[in-house]
């Protein structure tokens, strides 16, 4: 009996620490940039030699919540990051290229052409991250609608391009992506 | 999918010491390290070496054996090469190339390849994913590995269309003969309208008999050629349904032979869709395109060289439009088709909705969202009306314009010829004749700009199945495999599976179980339970190692044979529509009735079969008799039981289910599975309490193996889960009573 009592409180302690939202500034962790570009960090006692940062709002608000996780395929939150702006510029910058690492999501400002041919869309596009052609699926959910003017596509190679704002588009180039409105 | 790019050669003039057999491995890039596209970027590897090549530069070089693992990390639609040196100290992990979603599989192969090397084997990871884009014409390839576009030239796929009507040679010479005759009546009618014109009505000596005589010719001639339609029609429509239901036959027989790996990597409905729509679209060819390919063909052919004859210079002027019209058909068939596929969209919406809302009414209304509901369903219909309205005017509007203007050279024809006539270089009835050609001749331009898409959509069609038709079991009996009767010992030597060659979910896992023995398999979901089961059952094939059954390799033991041998009871227990009878008797469909009934029995399911009002001939599957889940189960038990089997599995057999159906479910397993080997998972320890033995998987390896004694004793994983379980029950918890 005396072992049950000490696993209840085991159990309990580690679902406690489940429920707790561990807040991470820079006054109980420390930062740490490895020589590789990864992230590392040192919090309570415990070094992480490398962590990944993950957006829990990715669309609504990227820049805040950010889950600072250990590596692996049983991923263990080690605390959040609540706001990147309370952080410093530097730690600030650190954290956006953990989460440029793994995010990739480049953002459509201009359409060169869309064509639809056999089933398949092609778009030919400029994105912030430079000239991109890629092919969807027509008929099928690859555009979805995160707002009546935000649009995320997904190509056939489960490649992610958003479009901010249709509105900023030009009428020609809403018109080739009439189809998908 | 293709792991070993060749490198251009600029890249190749930069690693002069490096052969080009030297590298095992070269795949593409594309995200700089600032995140911006870049093409023309590789990593490359060799047996010693990892080199980044991009911007026509070796960027850097680096030497495989410093590295303890390779690895690639998916991120969110993009991922990442990296590697951790020697001592595993991940802070000093360095970074090779990002790349986007396009080379994610890639990657993943190439990264397990790398551990190879570092490990020392010799073998080259090779990938049997489909590329998703051709690699010549740059076009998405709708799930073959062929492309339809590039293979169609080929001499394959006519060969493929002349296999598939071969059997059919009869019927399509008597739809030839049809289709030339329809030609034939088509083009000499306007030849007698101009004797009717001529001859009768426009010459002083018309006689009304004559008169009489044109226009019953003319009116046999209406009443053949819609009776040669007709019975050419039907004959296409029959041969296009035979040839389709012939190749859904052949496919459905194909598919059931493939490996599951096949059936598992393909998204669920791709092969339906195969099978059903596919097929149909080959049918709807024979039926609405190919009986009029070749009447159309002769029409033209024939109508251009006999105006041509008629009167070179009108024929030629006539046929100024031409591409003009061409142009107008499809342009104007791209943008209906674009209109009406935004309004089938837009359906597609309001009726998704609907089933969510009609679906969550009592979520809805829990929640008192009636009212906001509603209001975003209207704004959808709304939406759908106003698109809906939109394409009727323009239909309306664009449509008769439409025609006009693809009939703009019989206009042009009538001026000219009229002239003619009133000039005296023509008469009347060549002049009708004439324009009557000129019409047909634009009616028939019209349909031939179809063809290129329809002949498109067959091509797809037709390699899509072929896909799968020339696909080879990958899983199937070897030249040496022979019948074997299970005596029961299994053996797991050093077995590394995975269902994505690069994501193993069992990795050296070594077991061996003794004939007759019951194995408990416990673990966390996706610990690789079941996949254990599957590679036992033989649906995989193992990546690494081997499974021995009584000493044989399980790949030397005739599938047939070995399936005989096997039941299964599974936690969602598929009946198939039939009866229970039949349901019972599926794996042995020549047992007995009394047979059938001490199955029965013994499954503790034939009391409630007697109170069904049909007995064993009650209908059951998807529209039957309604089945509680404890009864299904019992039917699958009886199942199992009927077959005798030597090797058992139950997966989960016993969750879900209320207390006495538990109660009568384990007494019936226990029956079944006396002295026989069995492997039983089960997310409720309790279940599996006469376990021999407890196999603990985690980590993709067997974590403990013991009995529950032993494992409660070491207080590890098992004792977690025991302890936990009884916890959640609120039972006191003692070594005895655990069990």
């Amino acid at each position: 009996m005396e072992d049950k009592e000490f696993d209840l409180a085991q159990m309990e302690k580690e679902t406690e620490e489940m429920l707790k939202i561990n807040i991470l500034d820079e006054k109980n962790t420390e930062f740490i940039r490895t020589k590789g570009g990864f992230l590392s960090i040192k919090t309570g006692d415990t070094s992480y030699p490398r962590v990944h940062a993950v957006r829990m709002f990715p669309f609504t608000d990227p820049d805040r919540y950010i889950s600072i996780r250990t590596t692996g395929e049983k991923s263990k939150e080690i605390g959040i990051i609540e706001d990147m702006a309370s952080l410093s510029k530097e730690t600030a910058a650190l954290i956006k290229e953990q989460l440029d690492l793994r995010y990739f999501t480049p953002v459509i400002t201009g359409i060169k052409s869309i064509k639809d041919e056999y089933g398949y869309a092609y778009f030919d596009v400029m994105t912030d991250r430079g000239e991109c052609r890629f092919a969807i699926h027509m008929g099928g959910s690859d555009v979805v609608h995160l707002s009546e003017t935000r649009i995320l596509i997904t190509d056939i190679d489960e490649n992610r391009f958003e479009i901010p704002d249709v509105l900023k588009l030009t009428a020609t180039e809403r018109k080739k992506l009439d189809l998908f409105l | 999918m293709e792991l070993r790019i060749s490198l251009p050669e600029k890249y190749k003039k930069l690693l002069p010491a490096v052969n080009e057999e030297d590298i095992i491995y070269c795949v593409p890039f594309d995200i700089s390290d600032e995140g911006r596209f870049i093409t023309d970027s590789y990593v490359a590897v060799t047996k010693k070496n990892i080199y980044v090549l991009s911007e026509g530069e070796l960027k850097e070089t680096y030497d495989l054996n410093d590295f303890e693992t390779i690895k690639s990390e998916p991120g969110i639609s993009c991922g990442i090469l990296f590697g951790v040196p020697k001592g595993g100290d991940e802070s000093k992990a360095v970074r090779f190339a990002k790349y986007s979603s396009a080379h994610l599989t890639r990657y993943a192969y190439v990264a397990k390849g790398c551990r190879f090397l570092l490990q020392g084997k010799e073998e080259r990871v090779e990938s049997e994913e489909y590329e998703k884009y051709c690699p010549k014409c740059h076009r998405a390839l709708p799930g073959t590995r062929e492309c339809p576009h590039c293979s169609g030239k080929k001499a394959g796929l006519v060969h493929e269309m002349l296999v598939m009507v071969a059997p059919y040679r009869l019927q399509l010479l008597g739809i030839f003969a049809l289709m030339l005759l329809a030609a034939f009546t088509t083009l000499i009618n306007p030849e007698i309208q101009k004797h009717l014109v001529d001859d009768v009505l426009k010459n002083e000596n018309g006689k009304m008999s004559t008169a009489m005589l044109i226009l019953l010719v003319m009116l046999v001639m209406s009443v053949g050629i819609a009776f040669i339609n007709l019975l050419k029609n039907y004959a296409c429509a029959k041969l296009g349904s035979v040839i389709s239901m012939d190749m859904r036959r052949k496919l459905y027989v194909k598919i059931q032979m493939l490996s599951l790996s096949y059936i598992n990597d393909r998204k669920p409905g791709d092969l339906m869709n195969r099978i059903i729509r596919d097929t149909q679209r080959i049918s709807d060819f024979m039926g609405d395109v190919f009986c009029n390919l070749f009447t159309v063909a002769i029409i033209l052919v024939c109508d251009v060289t006999y105006m041509l004859i008629l009167d070179r210079k009108l024929a030629l002027l006539s046929m100024i439009f031409i591409p003009l019209s061409v142009f107008i058909s499809i342009a104007f068939r791209h943008n209906i088709h674009r209109r009406f596929h935004m309004q089938w969209v837009k359906e597609d919406k309001i009726s998704s909705e609907l089933r969510d809302v009609l679906s969550g009414m009592a979520v809805v209304k829990a929640y008192g969202k009636e009212e906001e509901e509603s209001k975003h369903f209207n704004d959808t219909a709304d939406d759908y009306a106003l698109t809906q309205r939109r394409n009727e005017t323009f239909w309306a509007i664009f449509f008769p314009l439409m025609q006009f203007m693809m009939g703009v050279g019989v206009y042009l024809v009538t001026y000219f010829g009229g002239k003619g006539v009133l000039g005296g270089s023509k008469t009347p009835g060549e002049l009708i004749q004439f324009v009557n050609y000129t019409s047909m001749m634009y009616m028939y331009v019209g349909w031939l700009s179809n063809l290129p898409r329809n002949l498109m959509n067959l091509v797809t069609s037709v390699e899509r199945i072929s896909d799968v038709m020339q696909q080879e079991p990958k899983i199937r009996d070897t030249k040496k495999a022979v019948d074997h009767e299970i005596k029961g010992e299994i053996e797991f030597k050093n077995v590394t599976f995975g269902y994505k060659a690069y994501e193993p979910v069992l990795e050296n896992v070594d077991l061996k179980i003794k004939p007759g023995e019951m194995i408990g398999l416990v673990g966390s979901s996706g610990a690789g339970k079941s996949t254990l089961i599957n590679l036992v059952m033989h649906l995989y094939d193992v990546d690494d190692g081997s499974i021995l059954v009584d000493g044989i390799d399980i790949k030397d033991i005739k599938l047939a044979n070995y399936h005989s041998q096997i039941g299964v009871v599974l936690q969602e227990t598929f009946l198939f529509s039939g009866t229970i009878l039949n349901n019972i008797r599926f794996a042995r469909p020549e047992a007995t009735e009394l047979e059938v009934i001490r199955a029965a029995k013994m499954a503790n399911a034939h009391d409630f079969i007697c109170k069904t009002p049909d007995g064993y001939n009650t209908y059951v599957g998807e529209k039957g008799y309604n089945l509680s889940g404890g009864e299904r189960q019992r039917i699958a038990i009886a199942r199992a039981i009927l077959n005798d089997p030597r090797l058992l599995i139950l997966d989960e057999a016993t969750a879900s289910l209320d207390t006495e159906s538990e109660y009568l479910i384990q007494t019936a397993l226990d029956r079944l599975t006396a002295g026989k080997t069995t492997f039983a998972i089960a997310h409720r320890l309790s279940t599996l309490k006469n376990a021999d033995r407890l196999v603990v998987i985690d980590g993709h390896n067997i974590a403990e193996v013991g009995t529950h004694n032993e494992l409660m004793e070491k207080k590890g994983i098992y004792y977690g889960l025991v302890t936990a379980q009884l916890e959640m029950q609120g039972t006191p918890v003692s070594h005895e009573e655990a069990v």
